[in-house]
């Protein structure tokens, strides 16, 4: 898609809202994707702005998306084709600093030297060199090990409501994978709070690597266009994220992490400009091309025989409704699949992550082991039953229900609060320091669950705590 | 936005429990008021009987009976738990599960040889799930007992006692105290000691202004004090055994109406709950459809 023409100059013709319409000369029509710029000074407003040409109108016209505030632009100014798209730096340079959306570094700490800049339109990488390995991804979460395994190289959504903690259960994986994590780390911050991104960025330059004494921003790149930016912006930062990604994978070779909170929000943004782009808008009022737009930017997210990247992604679900277009567009992508739920977030287990809707592609015998299979699908039916039961319970109570099903009810009400796990960056909430179970004690612990040797246990004892043996000693010290 | 067909589903088969519970009530409400009449019936009879041993005893009467002697060492003893053959009535019969249970484990402990006897389908399915072996089941008991069918088990027990074979019997029941008050009881019944005991205070707590004149009361035994004796303890045991039945029977029912009427109030609430969501999802498509419609002709505009 990067295609050099030769640079023109034009003049704004129109603008509406976040985009603009500029007049070239017929032989020096920017091609799509090309950034242009204006950069000017009148009665005293600077005005420095990047816009991506979208559509070419006919007449010499284009149509471009700004990348930045249209704030001052005024019809007649001059505006020149960059001649490619837009670039942003990548490399080693790039580790430790925070940029926007068009590459530039906004920690205020100078210029980044860099020897290249790559275009955030890409191909994504062909057929045959995508990797075939499939291998559990540990996180020490037990929910997620047990329930949702992640993939290295694969991708996985974080599905949920207002409020749920999407962007907790994303900053905590942070902090355990990253933190653990010999490889580069990409952060795409896109159409969240800027003050998420500045704790974020913060918290990570105090997070040391392991026993390196290195911090985790040190092997850390983000790419900020968060809720103030106008739409254009979030619609390419994840774009720029992801290229630099793309560079340490196919350049350095090494593991990379690649973080987007929220990508939600890169939906939205496509939908605020096309309308502006004179699209008609589709299902929901979303943009007829929501689904090429997500699949041109998750199919970028590959592992090849080269390096992996592995993803994390915070997806919104707009009124809890899973089939809202644009989280339903994303669910197709991702290999491993967590699913927030209001109403476990509403009894104060967190992560709220919904046992039954949650799902990863490698939640099976032949991948994660026949152990941890039988083990996640007997949760998983415990709790299927109970959930079943409620509307008799709600109605007749539990007093109603034959042994077995007590059984399970009972059962199934500590498996739901075991689910509940204190976390390193939530300390000062829970108060408890965080808990990093290794994925033999989650698995032991559930069954054992299961089988009913925890039984004699009261259900509070099952709140916060990582393996079961420590749900006894908070049970022992609660008696005294 | 949950999906309204789903919804709907939902709530038609709470509206179908509903029906359920509210029919249920009330009959329960209807063979309460029997069982009650009955119970009222035969409180009579057991008050005077009970009264009759108390005035005995209390005629300074050297009172000797086998089945009122405390034996010196429990060899072989019996829990008879008394329970419903139906569910659906909220706490009673896991209460009184819950009692039986922890009943039947004193006794294992403590006496060599115990047999435990069940009425009702419910305990028996709850004994029988924790692996209790029940000597002897009942589930012919509803809600109308007969004294005929009673007093068989009675004599059982009773012939058991005296030839030795039992110790020890204990009950575990429902007892009514009043429409709105039921407790579970755990009674020993044989030997019948503790029982003349109760009924003797009890007896003395009511007679107390007219105590002068019945302790004075000069009773003539005819032919001879043990025979008669021999035929009042007996079946002072009897009545009291079928009153716990008839107790156990009126307390199920309360607790039927009870169970049911709240059954049917939380079933409205839910149906309450899903119908607004019903609603609210049902509007919230056809919104969101006529946005869609409106949208598109404004584009092609």
């Amino acid at each position: 898609m990067a295609t050099i023409t030769k640079s023109g100059i034009g003049h704004i013709t129109q603008v509406i809202g976040s985009t603009f319409d500029v007049e070239f000369e017929e032989d020096q029509l920017p091609a799509i994707y090309n950034a242009v710029k204006v950069v000017s000074e009148h009665k005293g407003v600077k005005i420095n702005l990047t816009g991506e040409v979208q559509q070419q109108l006919g007449g010499g016209r284009v149509r471009c998306v700004a990348l930045g505030s249209t704030d001052g632009l005024i019809r007649g100014q001059e505006c020149v084709d960059t001649g490619e798209p837009v670039t942003v730096p990548v490399g080693e340079a790039t580790l430790g600093r925070v940029f926007n959306v068009i590459g530039e570094a906004v920690d205020g700490r100078g210029e980044v030297k860099v020897d290249e800049h790559w275009p955030i339109h890409r191909n994504a990488p062909p057929l045959d060199t995508l990797s075939t390995k499939t291998e559990l991804f540990e996180t020490g979460i037990k929910v997620i090990d047990l329930l949702t395994p992640f993939v290295r190289g694969g991708k996985a959504g974080l599905f949920g409501g207002a409020g749920l903690g999407k962007t907790v259960i994303l900053t905590e994986l942070i902090a355990r994978i990253a933190s653990a994590h010999g490889g580069y780390s990409v952060f795409a911050g896109v159409g969240e709070r800027t003050r998420e991104g500045t704790d974020l960025w913060l918290e990570m330059q105090d997070a040391k690597i392991g026993d390196t004494g290195r911090s985790v921003i040190d092997q850390t790149c983000m790419v900020f266009g968060q809720m103030n930016e106008p739409p254009g912006a979030r619609l390419r930062v994840a774009l720029s994220a992801l290229t630099m990604a793309e560079y340490f994978r196919d350049k350095t070779g090494a593991d990379t992490l690649l973080f987007v909170d929220n990508i939600f929000r890169f939906s939205q943004a496509g939908s605020e400009v096309s309308a502006l782009l004179g699209r008609m808008p589709s299902a929901v009022g979303y943009q007829p091309t929501l689904a090429s737009e997500m699949g041109a930017l998750q199919e970028r997210i590959a592992s090849t025989d080269n390096g992996a990247i592995t993803s994390v992604q915070a997806v919104y679900v707009p009124a809890d409704d899973p089939t809202d277009p644009a989280p339903a567009t994303a669910f197709g992508q991702l290999d491993a699949f967590i699913y927030l739920e209001r109403s476990i977030s509403e009894k104060g287990i967190y992560p709220a992550v919904d046992p039954l809707a949650s799902s990863s592609r490698i939640l099976d015998p032949q991948y994660v082991g026949e152990r941890h299979f039988n083990c996640a699908r007997r949760v998983q039916m415990i709790l299927q039953r109970y959930r079943e039961l409620q509307d008799i319970i709600a109605i007749l109570g539990v007093d109603e229900l034959p042994e077995e099903d007590k059984l399970v009810v009972l059962r199934a009400r500590r498996i739901e609060r075991f689910l509940s796990q204190p976390f390193l960056v939530a300390e000062v909430f829970t108060g408890k320091p965080g808990e990093i179970t290794p994925l033999a004690d989650t698995i032991r612990s559930f069954e054992e669950i299961c089988d009913g040797k925890w039984d004699h246990l009261p259900e509070d004892a099952f709140m916060y705590v990582g393996a079961i043996e420590q749900a006894e000693e908070q049970w022992k010290k609660s008696k005294e | 936005m949950a999906n309204p067909r789903e919804l709907d589903k939902r709530r038609k088969s709470i509206r179908n429990m509903r029906r359920i519970t509210r029919t249920m009530e009330l009959i329960a409400t209807a063979r309460f008021k029997k069982a009650m009449d009955r119970a009222a019936a035969a409180t009579a009879y057991t008050d005077r009987i009970t009264k009759l041993v108390a005035d005995l005893t209390q005629a300074g009467l050297e009172v000797s009976h086998p089945l009122l002697e405390p034996r010196d060492a429990t060899g072989h003893a019996k829990l008879l738990v008394l329970t419903g053959n139906r569910g659906f009535c909220g706490g009673f019969n896991s209460s009184l599960l819950r009692a039986g249970l922890s009943r039947w484990q004193e006794l294992a402990d403590q006496v060599p040889e115990c047999s435990l006897e069940v009425s009702g389908k419910k305990g028996i399915a709850g004994f029988t799930f924790r692996d209790q072996s029940i000597a002897q089941e009942f589930t012919h008991f509803e809600d109308k007992p007969a004294f005929g069918e009673v007093e068989v088990i009675a004599d059982r027990y009773l012939n058991d006692y005296t030839s030795g074979n039992l110790d020890r019997l204990d009950l575990v029941y429902m007892k009514y105290e009043s429409i709105s008050r039921q407790s579970v009881a755990v009674e020993t019944l044989l030997p019948l000691g503790a029982l003349v005991d109760d009924a003797g205070n009890e007896a003395g707590a009511e007679t107390s202004t007219d105590r002068g004149t019945s302790s004075t009361l000069q009773y003539e035994f005819l032919p001879s004090p043990e025979s008669i004796l021999e035929e009042v303890v007996p079946t002072s045991f009897k009545v009291k055994l079928f009153k716990c039945f008839l107790d156990s029977a009126v307390s199920e029912q309360i607790a039927r109406m009870i169970a049911m009427k709240a059954a049917t109030e939380n079933a409205g609430e839910l149906i309450k709950g899903l119908s607004m969501q019903y609603n609210r999802a049902r509007q919230g498509r056809i919104t969101s459809e006529l946005m869609d419609l409106i949208g598109g002709v404004e584009a092609l505009k």
